[in-house]
């Protein structure tokens, strides 16, 4: 700046020569007056202090003129407008200690230079003129230095003082204004920035606080004494006052109608209103008649054309009263407040529905930790009530089987519910858990639906919720106001519409947890108490965990056993590949079920049946599960009836073989005697002779008959398999049978397919059984016809079968009787073998010869119609 | 008339047997186990020999292998007769070297038959 006044000359300072006139000094207010009006309407601070600078120098002739700014950061004098120096760099700043200018900083006076000529302060150049440097004063602070220099020493003289200091605090006042003005935007701004951001809802931002600090700039501003801030509710259309500063008490919370007093009225003009004397207006509200106001000012608080609320300036003193230019000031202000306030109010709104997540996600959180239902119903309902501000409330769930809520959870209703059980429809809960839609009840007492389970509760308000999860009811959720003045509004039931799908769904998690943890109770019960030894192995072979019933058999107890490789502990060498093969074959293939010995602890083998089964969590195969059954005992029982079972067979044979020796000699004899009465002419012995003989065959058949069934019952009878010629054997059965089927006067049939082929089967054991057969039909039938047939058949999958039936047209059976049929000794009655004879085997052994042949014996029968047989054999056997 | 050796242990059986068979007309000589079955076929000749298989000193099947091996008594027909029918017995006997066999107790007309048709064969032979 300096350099800029020595590179130009200035102008001699011709109004400040002594002995100046009376015109001058007009001129010099005049002058002044005008640099008031530009400061007024400048809309900004570039633009007042542009002002300042022109003003004094086109009005009064100064010079150079440079108006400095402190930035508040820095301390750095900012160059924001000058004259005299048309190539100031832009942003041309001072640091703290360098420049005259700094003077009137330490002090807040105006500093006068006679002569700047060696000063080290003097920046940057050797001048040899003066310098005025005045102060910029704001609320006692300096904010700013109007410099004004001269190439002439001695240049300034006490009317520049007296001028240049009206010019800098008007230029104070300016800037004073605009800086709130300025401030207000900013916060404005702000505001926009956290909406746009929602960066920190936690700052603090509450609305009271904001709406005080606004009410507090608005007083500052106008530079009145007092004032209030109303906000409009929308929902009762009518102003609450939220903010009161000095009006002579707080009047926090009056609620004005539209059209009640100032505030009221402007609310429903929509038009700023100004009142010189309060008292004396008929408009007053009487809830100030207790204040002394005397010129209020009143502004609508408006959002476009959305009433939001409205402010209101007073002065207490009566000698102040309101013009124009305050009304404009407030104009000035008022939008910015309403949009400040309208915002604020958002973000209020915006923040208690974060709130309401945070709790949200508080019960979401205590879900995670709370999984023990009734511990998280309580907790639900403590959150529940303290996020809607209710005093108390109660929770049931729905209890499946019954289809009746039970109360599980209570909260201060007057009695302690806990276990009331509710029909659907029943009650505030019973009948959202019907409709599936929330209810408010303003008063419980008056409510037609109340249940008569609630006459001691106290409760007026209700809101109750049903507790869905997508369609389907869990349970309802009541909550209650005590108060009888608290009242449900739109904003519980949102509250309560976010909040209950999250607890239905933390109550169907804590019952299906629930549900698990008793399974898995249950399943470590059955383990534990297992008589069977379980033992789980990690992949590795290592025993994991292992049951009472493991420590028994094996003698580790599970301390020991831990961590241990199974079959390195109970294996012994003899068996350990065996061991290691049915674990890895778990772990590879699949299940296991085998029989082996194992060590115990002490060395002592046991026997046991293993069932291993591999262990897959969630689709992992994370180990095996080994069950070990002592068999020991079981295994000596089955040894103890094989044996058993072959002595009973032993017996079988040789005592039917001891038998059969002596029951020849009776036949045979019985046979030679009676050829012999016949050659001496003794032929009257003959029929005792033959009664003898045939008694001795029944029995002999029966000795044999027995003993095929206990060869074929001890597994010893073996299949001798060989080709034969099928037709041959049919032949050779007919023609052996057919003198018996000739006994009863009986003709047989035979029906066989043109070429029956070869079979491979057992030839004595298919003789045996179509020979069984056909006597049987022959016995049981009486001038009749028996058939026998013989075919080959293929079936589905190409094996080819021998197929034989045998038909008769006798006595039949009844359903009772077929059952039995095959059973050993289990004739169709006992007299039947009195009356037909036979053993009552043949048809045991005949079936168990087909089955083992591969095949079987099937009959179809009824009672006086006669039987078939049939049976079905594999034309070859596989041996 | 056919000369028949019966080898057969059992007293009532070797007696009742040789009886009915003499009286169909047949001349039967006897023997008590297989040791002297084999001495006295071997000693006279014979149609056929009727042999039990369950003998003392050699066995039935023993005795057969035996007969079949000397020449003398390579040729004579011999039906085996065993206890019950058990396959195994019947294709023991029929390996041993028996032309055929009958169960006991014995049937007379069918061991008639038996015998008829091997007296047949090897006159024809």
């Amino acid at each position: 700046m300096k350099r800029a006044a020595t590179r130009r000359a200035k102008r001699p300072a011709a109004p400040r020569q002594p002995g100046r006139e009376k015109g001058e000094m007009a001129r010099r207010l005049a002058a002044l007056l005008r640099l008031s009006v530009e400061l007024g309407a400048a809309p900004d601070v570039t633009a007042i202090c542009r002002s300042v600078v022109m003003g004094l120098h086109e009005g009064l002739g100064y010079d150079f003129l440079g108006l400095f700014l402190v930035d508040d950061a820095s301390g750095d004098r900012v160059l924001m407008a000058s004259v005299g120096w048309p190539d100031a760099p832009p942003d041309f700043r001072l640091p703290p200690g360098r420049g005259l200018s700094e003077l009137p900083l330490q002090n807040g006076a105006l500093h006068y230079t006679a002569r700047v000529a060696g000063l080290v302060r003097y920046v940057p150049t050797p001048n040899h003129g003066s310098e005025v440097d005045v102060p910029v004063v704001v609320d006692g602070r300096t904010i700013g230095v109007l410099v004004v220099e001269s190439s002439l020493a001695d240049a300034f003289d006490q009317d520049d003082f007296e001028i240049l200091t009206a010019a800098a605090n008007q230029a104070a006042l300016a800037l004073a204004r605009v800086r709130l003005l300025d401030a207000e935007r900013r916060r404005a701004d702000e505001h926009e920035a956290l909406l746009a951001t929602m960066a920190d809802l936690s700052a603090e931002l509450e609305l009271s606080k904001l709406l005080q600090a606004t009410l507090q700039r608005a007083v500052t501003l106008l530079g009145v004494t007092g004032g209030e801030l109303a906000i409009f509710d929308e929902d009762r259309q009518e102003l609450e006052v939220v903010a009161s500063h000095s009006i002579g008490r707080d009047s926090t919370g009056t609620r004005l109608k539209l059209g009640e007093g100032a505030m009221g009225r402007v609310a429903q003009t929509h038009e700023p209103l100004l009142i010189p004397e309060y008292a004396e207006w008929l408009g007053r509200s009487g809830q100030y008649a207790d204040l002394t106001v005397h010129s209020v000012m009143v502004a609508p608080l408006l959002v476009g054309s959305r009433l939001v609320g409205a402010i209101a300036a007073v002065h207490a003193d009566p000698a102040r009263k309101f013009g124009p230019a305050d009304l404009r000031l407030l104009n000035m202000f008022a939008p910015q407040a309403a949009v400040a306030i309208a915002r604020a109010r958002l973000l209020e709104t915006e923040r208690r529905r974060a709130d309401e997540q945070r709790a949200l996600l508080a019960t979401m959180a205590d879900l995670s930790g709370e999984l023990e239902l009734s511990k998280l119903l309580q907790a639900i309902l403590e959150r529940a009530t303290s996020l809607l501000g209710v005093s108390g409330g109660e929770l049931a769930i729905l209890d499946e089987a019954s289809q009746e809520l039970v109360v599980v959870a209570s909260l201060n209703i007057g009695t302690d519910s806990t276990g009331t059980r509710m029909r659907l429809g029943e009650g505030a809960m019973g009948r959202v858990a019907q409709t599936h839609q929330p209810l408010i009840i303003p008063s419980y007492g008056e409510w037609d639906g109340r249940s008569p389970q609630y006459s001691g509760a106290i409760s007026f308000a209700v809101m109750a919720a049903p507790l869905l999860i997508g369609t389907r009811l869990v349970g309802a959720m009541a909550t209650v106001h005590a108060d009888p003045t608290r009242h449900f509004g739109p904003d519980d039931l949102r509250r309560l519409n976010i909040f209950a799908p999250q607890a239905a769904v933390a109550i169907e998690n804590a019952r299906l947890y629930t549900a698990a943890q008793r399974q898995k109770q249950y399943f470590e019960d059955l383990v534990l108490n297992n008589p069977v030894a379980i033992v789980v192995l990690d992949r590795e072979h290592r025993i994991v965990s292992c049951n009472p019933a493991f420590e028994t058999l094996f003698g580790y107890p599970q301390r020991e056993a831990m961590g241990r490789d199974l079959d390195d502990l109970i294996s012994t060498e003899s068996t350990r590949a065996e061991a290691v093969g049915y674990t890895q074959h778990v772990l590879e293939q699949g299940p296991v079920h085998g029989m082996g010995r194992r060590r115990r602890r002490d060395g002592s083998l046991v026997d046991v049946e293993i069932l291993g089964v591999p262990v897959v969590v969630d689709g992992e195969l994370v180990g095996l599960m080994g069950l070990y059954h002592d068999i020991t005992e079981l295994l000596k029982a089955r040894q103890d009836a094989e044996a058993a079972n072959r002595a009973k067979s032993q017996f079988l044979a040789h005592m039917s073989h001891e038998l059969r020796t002596p029951l020849n000699a009776i036949i045979g004899y019985s046979e030679m005697v009676e050829e012999e009465v016949a050659d001496i002419g003794h032929q009257e012995l003959a029929p005792d002779l033959q009664k003898i003989r045939s008694a001795g065959r029944h029995l002999l058949a029966l000795i044999n008959d027995i003993l095929d069934l206990s060869k074929i019952e001890a597994g010893k009878l073996e299949l001798y398999v060989e080709a034969f010629d099928v037709r041959q054997v049919v032949d050779e059965v007919t023609s052996t049978v057919r003198p018996l089927v000739e006994k009863n006067a009986n003709r047989l049939e035979l029906r066989c397919a043109g070429d029956l082929g070869t079979m491979r089967s057992d030839l004595v054991k298919v003789r045996q059984a179509l020979l069984n057969l056909l006597s049987n039909a022959s016995k049981f039938t009486d001038h009749g016809t028996i058939t026998l047939t013989a075919d080959r058949e293929r079936n589905g999958d190409g094996h080819e079968w021998m197929v034989f039936t045998v038909a008769d047209s006798g006595i039949g059976m009844t359903p009772e009787q077929m059952a039995k049929l095959f059973q050993a000794f289990a004739q169709a009655d006992a007299s039947t073998a009195r009356r037909f004879g036979g053993t009552g085997l043949g048809l045991a052994i005949t079936r168990r010869f087909c089955q083992m042949m591969g095949g079987d014996v099937m009959v179809a029968s009824e009672p006086g119609k006669g039987s078939t047989f049939t049976v079905r054999l594999p034309a070859a056997l596989e041996e | 008339m056919a000369k028949i050796l019966l080898v057969e242990d059992n007293e009532m059986n070797r007696d009742m047997l040789s009886r009915r068979l003499q009286r169909k007309g047949f001349e039967v000589a006897m023997a008590t186990d297989g040791r002297e079955g084999v001495a006295m076929a071997q000693a006279a000749p014979y149609d056929l020999i009727l042999m039990d298989m369950s003998l003392p000193e050699i066995d039935g099947w023993e005795a057969t292998r035996q007969l079949r091996a000397a020449p003398a008594t390579q040729r004579v027909p011999i039906i085996a007769l065993t206890a019950h029918a058990m396959a195994g017995d019947r294709d023991k006997a029929l390996e041993a070297g028996c032309d055929d066999y009958d169960t006991k107790p014995i049937e007379l007309e069918r061991l008639l038959g038996k015998i008829q048709t091997l007296l047949d064969r090897n006159h024809q032979a």
